[in-house]
């Protein structure tokens, strides 16, 4: 499915008026904290405070590829093995990691801080160094976390492949409640 | 009448500043030493002004007004989490600094939610200890009217801030409301944001204020300053505390930030040119604030004479 990063972002809060738009920076500036904005398709909030709960009902943008050694630095062929340049060091922790697991440390060598050697002649290209799938996911949790209300502490939430619900509220959540919060927020996407 | 100000200068000569305010008979309250500048906190006598003025131009320095200087406040947060700091909480305290006010802020422990929010006694009393107290809460209208038991027990004057506009008569305990205020996060930039803060030192000097007004109807036997300057000749131990201000003023009294056990007969003990020890007219005993002695001077009309 096709889409704009947050091209719809409906906030409902009944009575609060002040609060709905505010809650609306709050999640721009959370989201945007996080770099999480450009994968994020559709938001749909829905707050009841009498009840009180909160709900969060999101569509997930496209799926991200996992990032492999030939995407975080060059790879060349050297005397006896592969040495790889990192430019970016991000993911550099990372990347030893895996190339300690699938080479061994003895095979492994850093002879400057963003240039490592690899003392094989099995190419390393493919490895895979991060997830970013389940790292957006992580990133994604914290950020629907930070956002809910503190008092919210009884949290819910169902990662669906390309979209996400998350249920906070202050009492035990039940099957009517949920029940409840996903009719609003089914109402808020016919709307 | 003594008015308090805040230098801003190069550490270079700064000690002429301090030694012309005793000279005046004024008070040096905090000395923030940072780097190659200097922030002095002062009481200075009102027809004094301008000598104190020429030197700050001779030094190139910056003389301000800081109507908040010599009080403490609290900045109550529902919590310490993420979700009420840095931002505004951070953003109210250090405003209050500015003023010349000394603020500490205080996390709830469980300050959160609609109906499980609750204050224990010993919050209940360590807040009680200040001059005034800011609580921030978040955008709900709802929650802050119902949150309202939370101060409802303080004896100080409450300033409460929030989101949304609210009526004066739906929160009678608290002393005024500030609003937009409220939950953000990002730090207090716009021009509006900045404004509200600019509310929130307006509503804290007209509570402090009222204190003050409560205060002249009894007035106190001895005044804190004066306090503060003989317990730092006589309990000289009070300058090696690695606390930023070892003594900190309130309106009827002041914080002395050296261990109760060891050092309270050392300030009980401490004798005033007139020949009355601070124990005669004072409240001496333990803070709620880790162990530190809590100085509270009796009124004119407990102890029958002013020194």
């Amino acid at each position: 499915m096709e889409m704009d990063p947050l091209e719809v972002f409906e906030i409902q809060m009944p009575g609060e008026d002040y609060g709905a738009d505010k809650y609306r920076e709050i999640i721009m500036d959370i989201l945007q904290d996080l770099g999480l904005i450009r994968s994020i398709g559709r938001l749909y909030v829905y707050v009841n405070i009498d009840t009180p709960y909160f709900a969060v009902l999101g569509m997930i943008r496209g799926k991200q590829p996992p990032l492999r050694v030939r995407d975080v630095g060059d790879l060349v062929p050297t005397e006896g093995g592969y040495q790889i340049t990192v430019e970016d060091e991000e993911h550099m922790a990372s990347l030893i990691r895996v190339l300690w697991g699938a080479f061994g440390r003895e095979k492994v060598e850093q002879p400057d801080r963003n240039v490592l050697v690899v003392l094989s002649d099995r190419s390393p290209e493919e490895l895979v160094v991060a997830d970013l799938e389940t790292e957006f996911r992580r990133d994604l949790m914290d950020a629907l976390v930070r956002i809910a209300p503190e008092g919210f502490r009884n949290r819910r939430n169902e990662m669906g492949k390309d979209g996400f619900f998350f249920l906070a509220a202050e009492e035990t959540i039940t099957p009517e409640l949920i029940a409840e919060a996903k009719e609003k927020i089914g109402g808020m996407q016919n709307a | 009448m003594l008015d308090p100000v805040m230098f801003t200068g190069g550490v270079y000569k700064h000690d002429l500043v301090t030694e012309l305010i005793e000279d005046l008979g004024g008070y040096l309250l905090q000395k923030n030493v940072t780097q190659s500048e200097v922030i002095l906190l002062m009481l200075v006598p009102h027809q004094d002004m301008p000598v104190l003025q020429a030197l700050t131009k001779e030094l190139k320095g910056k003389l301000e007004r800081a109507p908040l200087a010599g009080t403490e406040i609290a900045v109550v947060t529902p919590t310490l989490a993420i979700h009420h700091l840095p931002h505004p909480a951070c953003d109210v305290a250090e405003y209050l600094r500015r003023n010349g006010a000394k603020s500490n802020m205080i996390g709830m422990g469980r300050g959160v939610a609609r109906e499980i929010a609750q204050i224990d006694e010993y919050e209940t009393a360590l807040i009680n200890e200040h001059d005034a107290v800011v609580f921030t809460f978040g955008n709900f209208a709802d929650c802050i009217l119902k949150k309202e038991h939370l101060y409802r027990t303080l004896t100080i004057p409450v300033i409460v801030t929030g989101g949304p506009e609210m009526k004066k008569e739906d929160l009678p305990y608290a002393f005024e409301y500030v609003a937009n205020v409220g939950r953000i996060a990002h730090r207090s930039r716009k021009a509006t944001e900045i404004g509200s803060l600019d509310n929130i030192i307006a509503a804290v000097g007209r509570a402090l204020d009222s204190v003050r007004a409560q205060i002249s109807k009894d007035p106190l036997t001895t005044t804190p300053p004066r306090v503060m300057e003989v317990v730092r000749e006589q309990v000289p131990d009070v300058t090696a505390s690695l606390s930023p201000l070892p003594i900190a003023l309130n309106l009827n009294g002041l914080r002395i930030k050296l261990p109760f056990e060891e050092y309270h007969e050392a300030v009980e003990g401490v004798t005033f040119d007139e020949g009355v020890t601070l124990g005669e007219i004072a409240k001496v005993m333990p803070s709620r604030m880790k162990s530190y002695i809590l100085v509270r001077i009796l009124p004119t009309s407990e102890t029958g004479f002013v020194v």
